[in-house]
């Protein structure tokens, strides 16, 4: 369980601001990062990951500078960026790498504790049993959990997801959000999701952080994410439909014509 | 128009279209379709005529004549009984098999295919270090751009050489021999699996790269887990085919005299006989045939992508072509 602490985080890009002065502060819980594409969803998650550096302001973890504390976050990737023609749990197993010498790592001679954590990791995520299976052969769903299997074997104190659903269908993306909420639950991991869409988002999170050209719009608790609140973020059009909903809350179920395609 | 009649003759010239004018514009595009088509007319014939001579010249070069082919021609028949040896089997005639058996067994052709494999897969084997580190550091990848293009450039020189002129230019290292079979394969092994591989590492995604990077791994390991693993299985079956391309090249090696089965064939084919020299062609064709189904079972089983397989007959059928194909180079 860690502590996230984000303080006036700026990134820019020469001129192209994609974030500004965003504060916040997360801590044992499932938190949702909402926005449009383009808003700084991205930008947050590479920062807070180490993959770029923040022009001016803070990241740290647990009170240490998250550079510190690179392998104590794991990542799970829109497009699972996982080894494809490698079985499940060798690619779940590449999570201890880091704890893994060079040559120790080519013959896969993973400490036993390592080798059960993949497992266990696997069977979290409910693919135990095809641990062995190639992860080419296996459908989009299920490449996702393997990737959030990955990111718990690297033993984390906090996950970053990056739209981990955005190229699934809906059924697979409600199965898959399923799983991340049960592993972070598990595993008492801290976990940072970026989505684009609102209903699943209401779902499955206990608290919205919203992002609005680089900016922080809102921070609030379950409940508290209201119809207007969304509608401030998305501007009108993408809410078209939901504008005359009274509250988003967690027992709806995700509607397809709310899905918004990113690009 | 013209009362006259247009099409009225007007001699040679106007027939071939070199005359001037016309009474109108059609009428001088008429003249001018003549005119073309006289040309192309005279380009054919000279086309012929040249053609003609040629092929008289390289007659005369090569003394063939009809009269030669139809006093060899008996003979040809008899080599043709020596090739396919008659028999009956209870009464029903049919090719004796047993000859070409007794003759693989007597004069040790199983052991000369067992020398054609181990020339093939000893230099497939010695060259696999090679074409490993040149394949990865010619991918721009790993090694930054002007610099990989060196051992590209190198890779590339290799292959511009044929295996059979390597096997001739290794000559004075070890003889005409199976050794020297080995080194020519090799060399070769180096330049054409290297730059298989290279063109493998090129295609890999960024994705997994990335994911591995992700976990905190060192630079070694996003190398070999996030590129190398992505391609382990391309490798391998890279390396079944080029070790099915290797055993052609074997065969071929050894009709220069570099031993195993090709060397079997050559020395009866200069002895003249004809059914021992079927015999080694039957063998041959039995061993690049198998290998090459072998390499492609498991080349199928390695890809889940490429469902390409060649049935049995096609490949004892273009086995012959593709031994040429491998010795002169191409694959």
């Amino acid at each position: 369980m860690s502590t996230l602490t984000v303080e006036n985080v700026t990134k820019t890009y020469g001129d192209v601001t994609a974030l500004e002065d965003v504060s916040f502060e997360i801590e044992d819980e499932f938190v949702v990062l909402l926005g449009e594409s383009g808003a700084g969803k991205s930008t947050m998650l590479r920062c807070i990951n180490g993959l770029t550096e923040p022009t001016s302001g803070g990241i740290y973890l647990d009170g240490r500078p998250i550079e510190e504390s690179q392998p104590s976050i794991g990542m799970i990737f829109q497009q699972h960026n996982l080894v494809d023609g490698v079985s499940a749990y060798l690619n779940a197993l590449t999570g201890s790498l880091e704890r893994t010498g060079f040559v120790s790592s080519l013959f896969q001679w993973q400490e036993p504790a390592d080798k059960r954590r993949a497992l266990e990791a696997l069977e979290t995520v409910g693919l135990l049993d095809e641990a062995h299976q190639r992860v080419s052969q296996m459908s989009g769903g299920q490449q996702q959990r393997v990737g959030i299997a990955r990111a718990l074997v690297q033993d984390p104190g906090l996950l970053l997801a990056d739209e981990p659903v955005a190229s699934l269908d809906p059924a697979s993306a409600e199965t898959v959000m399923g799983y991340l909420r049960k592993a972070a639950g598990v595993h008492e991991v801290t976990a940072l999701v970026s989505l684009h869409q609102v209903n699943i988002a209401a779902h499955f999170g206990d608290r919205f952080i919203g992002l609005r050209d680089g900016g922080l719009v809102f921070d609030v608790e379950r409940g508290g994410l209201t119809p207007s609140l969304i509608d401030d973020l998305y501007g009108s059009v993408e809410t078209v439909g939901l504008a005359d909903r009274r509250a988003v809350d967690r027992t709806e179920r995700p509607l397809e014509a709310e899905r918004r395609v990113e690009a | 128009m013209s009362s006259e009649s247009p099409s009225k003759p007007r001699g040679l010239r106007s027939y071939f279209g070199f005359v001037d004018g016309g009474e109108s514009a059609v009428e001088r595009k008429m003249t001018e379709l003549k005119r073309r088509k006289t040309i192309r007319r005279l380009w054919a014939v000279l086309g012929v005529v040249v053609g003609g001579i040629a092929f008289y010249l390289s007659l005369l070069a090569t003394e063939f004549t009809v009269s030669q082919l139809l006093t060899q021609f008996p003979f040809f028949l008899d080599a043709l009984t020596e090739y396919f040896p008659p028999t009956t089997y209870s009464g029903i005639p049919f090719i004796d098999v047993a000859q070409y058996w007794n003759f693989m067994v007597d004069a040790g052709l199983f052991r000369a295919a067992g020398v054609t494999m181990a020339i093939a897969f000893a230099g497939t084997v010695l060259g696999l270090p090679g074409a490993l580190l040149f394949g990865i550091l010619a991918s721009e990848r790993v090694v930054p751009y002007p610099f990989n293009f060196l051992f590209r450039a190198t890779m590339s020189f290799i292959r511009a050489i044929p295996a059979l002129v390597w096997a001739l230019i290794f000559i004075p290292l070890g003889g005409v021999s199976p050794f020297t079979g080995v080194l020519a394969i090799m060399v070769d092994t180096t330049g054409y699996l290297g730059r298989l591989f290279t063109d493998e590492l090129e295609e890999i995604a960024d994705g997994p790269i990335e994911g591995i990077e992700s976990t905190g791994a060192t630079k070694p390991q996003v190398i070999s887990f996030g590129m190398l693993s992505q391609v382990f299985r391309q490798f391998i079956a890279w390396i079944a085919f080029d070790l099915e391309h290797n055993v052609r090249v074997a065969i071929g090696l050894g009709l220069i005299g570099a031993g195993g089965l090709g060397l079997e064939l050559d020395i009866q084919r200069k002895t003249f006989n004809y059914t021992e020299m079927m015999a080694c062609i039957i063998l041959i064709v039995v061993l690049a045939g198998s290998v090459e189904l072998m390499s492609q079972r498991v080349r199928s089983y390695l890809r889940d992508d490429d469902s390409e397989e060649t049935g049995v007959l096609e490949v004892f059928l273009t086995a012959p072509r593709k031994i040429l194909d491998s010795t002169a180079g191409r694959r």
